[in-house]
């Protein structure tokens, strides 16, 4: 199919012009990023005057943020809440999406029609009860609000993502097992659950941003008190209280600690994110 | 042994459906029930409940500031959808045609949706929008356009639609990485028959593709439609204190009971929850409606290939 024409055939041109919104998007958002980050490192003063890193780089900004402002707190919360609501998130999900995917019983559609219901249900019409209940059993204003209702709030779409990815190992393979003695229960655990570690880590990077950047939840049962606060309330009120005193170059160094762990996770583990959201359908 | 399986589900289901029933279906049948009455207080005991039928909606529907929180979802709903869906397919067409560093582009178009929503909005409103240091400013300014550099756009009159925007693009990378999966799902001879047969780029898209990738649009503008039901955290840090500019019902329903109280709404303090349980359910018969409107509007096609 090859033809002899003059280097810019209008066939060349568009070739080359599909990059010129591409390019567009990096620039802009690598402008974005480019400017908060320099910003983070100069001084206030700077910034007004459009002298990004005039004196030097000020990493104290990053220090003061991180010491005056309870971030270390903020940050093993975040860390603890994340951590220990991922890995509830797939005991309890992944037995449920084996049996769904593997075993045929009375029910089955039931509980795989609930499962996609649960994942659309808006929250706003579940957190009334919730917080009552919460507060009646004088849960608010602990740790345990937090894992409690992340991870809940992630099983379905955990379930329907695993369900579809135990769907692709094959059923011999637990049958082979069995024959050899192991029961069902040791053959799940010790057998498919390893298989389906590509899936289960996938899920759980997907569930482990979703709760890191968690907004409204952590608003109404964190936000009050500072002990339970996580990072993204802490980033809040420092926002709040760094435009009130003109900190900017705080402020800005307080969005780069926040922004920062899951860009890195993002750099390292971009391909199975966008696995976890292209993969097993779509979160709801 | 039948026995012995039938345990061995129950074991590995129970979790799941306690979940569902606990967090999920309960409190979605107790909010059903309390948008019914007049509730005081939270702590309200169930005899202190009235009874005051459909009161709650009729007085929801009366509330000006109400009204404006449907009227902003339905502009986030109609405009943002248009701009983030086109966006979206423009830019996975783009990938799905062949680019060079097609990994690159994907995961820089994603990397937004990737930035915890408090860290990137405050971007927005203390850098690109600000008034004197702002990126839109120094853009407009280095290109001489002084009419649009001197614009606040964080002010009311601006508010809602820099929101919008910003929305916008923070959320295009979602919806082109599921366009993208749903374009690299139409094998390839297709297109090659097509090209065989004299279609250009143009016609092959909105005669092969489109329709080809229907089942995926119908899913992308579901999940639209349900985000910009549940508009609130951008409106949240967009405009600390409500108002009518860029409240969404969700914001209202927060506003109107944990936000006065300031998450203390066990307090002495009235709240009036029968109306936050209407607002809810409200919203959830939205999402109910939307899912319905959309399987009948974009039927399941089965086209074979």
């Amino acid at each position: 199919m090859k033809k002899k024409h003059s280097p810019i055939t209008p066939k060349k041109a568009l070739r080359l012009l599909r990059y010129v919104p591409l390019i567009l998007w990096v620039a802009f958002w690598g402008a974005a990023l480019g400017w908060i980050v320099c910003a983070s490192l100069s001084t206030t003063k700077e910034i007004f005057t459009n002298n990004l890193l005039g004196s030097g780089i000020h990493f104290e900004n990053y220090t003061e943020a991180w010491k005056y402002n309870n971030v270390p707190h903020y940050f093993l919360n975040s860390v603890m809440v994340t951590g220990i609501s991922c890995l509830l998130i797939v005991l309890i999900a992944s037995p449920a999406s084996y049996v769904l995917a593997k075993k045929t019983f009375l029910g089955e559609r039931l509980v795989m029609n609930f499962t996609v219901c649960t994942m659309s249900i808006p929250q706003v019409v579940l957190i009334i009860p919730i917080y009552i209940w919460f507060i009646k059993a004088n849960l608010v204003g602990h740790l345990v609000t937090l894992i409690i209702l992340y991870t809940t709030l992630n099983v379905p779409y955990t379930v329907f993502f695993m369900t579809s990815f135990f769907s692709t190992i094959p059923s011999a393979l637990t049958e082979a097992a069995m024959i050899d003695g192991c029961t069902e229960r040791q053959a799940m655990w010790r057998i498919i659950m390893p298989m389906a570690m590509p899936g289960l880590i996938t899920v759980t990077i997907f569930n482990f941003m979703s709760i890191w950047n968690e907004y409204f939840i952590a608003l109404i049962f964190a936000n009050g008190n500072d002990k339970i606060r996580t990072l993204s309330m802490g980033l809040q009120n420092m926002i709040t209280s760094m435009t009130y005193t003109g900190n900017w170059a705080g402020l800005f160094a307080s969005v780069m600690i926040v922004f920062l762990p899951t860009f890195v996770l993002y750099l390292f583990l971009s391909d199975r994110i966008v696995a976890g959201i292209t993969g097993g359908g779509v979160k709801g | 042994m039948k026995k012995r399986n039938k345990i061995f589900i129950a074991l590995n289901l129970g979790p799941t459906l306690l979940c569902f029933l606990l967090i999920f279906a309960y409190p979605l049948l107790r909010t059903i029930l309390m948008s019914f009455y007049e509730i005081p207080a939270m702590s309200s005991p169930m005899s202190k409940w009235k009874f005051v039928g459909l009161d709650n909606y009729y007085a929801m529907f009366h509330n000006s500031l109400f009204l404006s929180s449907l009227k902003n979802i339905f502009r986030i709903w109609l405009v943002g959808g248009v701009l983030t869906l086109g966006l979206a397919l423009f830019y996975a067409v783009i990938l799905s045609s062949g680019v060079k560093g097609k990994k690159f582009w994907r995961s820089a178009i994603y990397l937004p949706n990737t930035v915890n929503a408090v860290a990137l909005s405050t971007m927005w409103t203390q850098y690109i929008f600000q008034t004197k240091f702002g990126l839109l400013k120094s853009l407009f300014t280095a290109l001489g356009i002084e009419s649009l550099a001197k614009i606040n756009w964080t002010s009311p009159s601006y508010l809602f639609w820099g929101m919008l925007f910003s929305y916008v693009l923070g959320s295009t990378g979602y919806f082109m990485l599921i366009f993208l999966a749903g374009i690299e799902r139409i094998p390839g001879d297709i297109y090659e028959s097509a090209t065989i047969d004299g279609a250009n780029g143009w016609t092959m898209f909105w005669k092969l593709t489109l329709p080809l990738i229907r089942d995926v649009m119908r899913t992308a503008m579901t999940l639209w439609t349900i985000g910009a039901v549940n508009f609130f955290t951008w409106a949240k840090m967009f405009s600390a204190q409500i108002s009518a500019t860029t409240v969404t019902p969700v914001y209202y329903l927060y506003n109107k009971i944990f936000g006065t109280a300031g998450g203390a709404g066990m307090g002495t303090g009235t709240t009036d929850v029968g109306g936050g349980a209407a607002i809810g359910v409200f919203v959830a018969l939205l999402v109910l409606v939307v899912y319905f409107i959309m399987n009948r509007l974009l039927k399941r096609e089965v086209y074979e290939y």
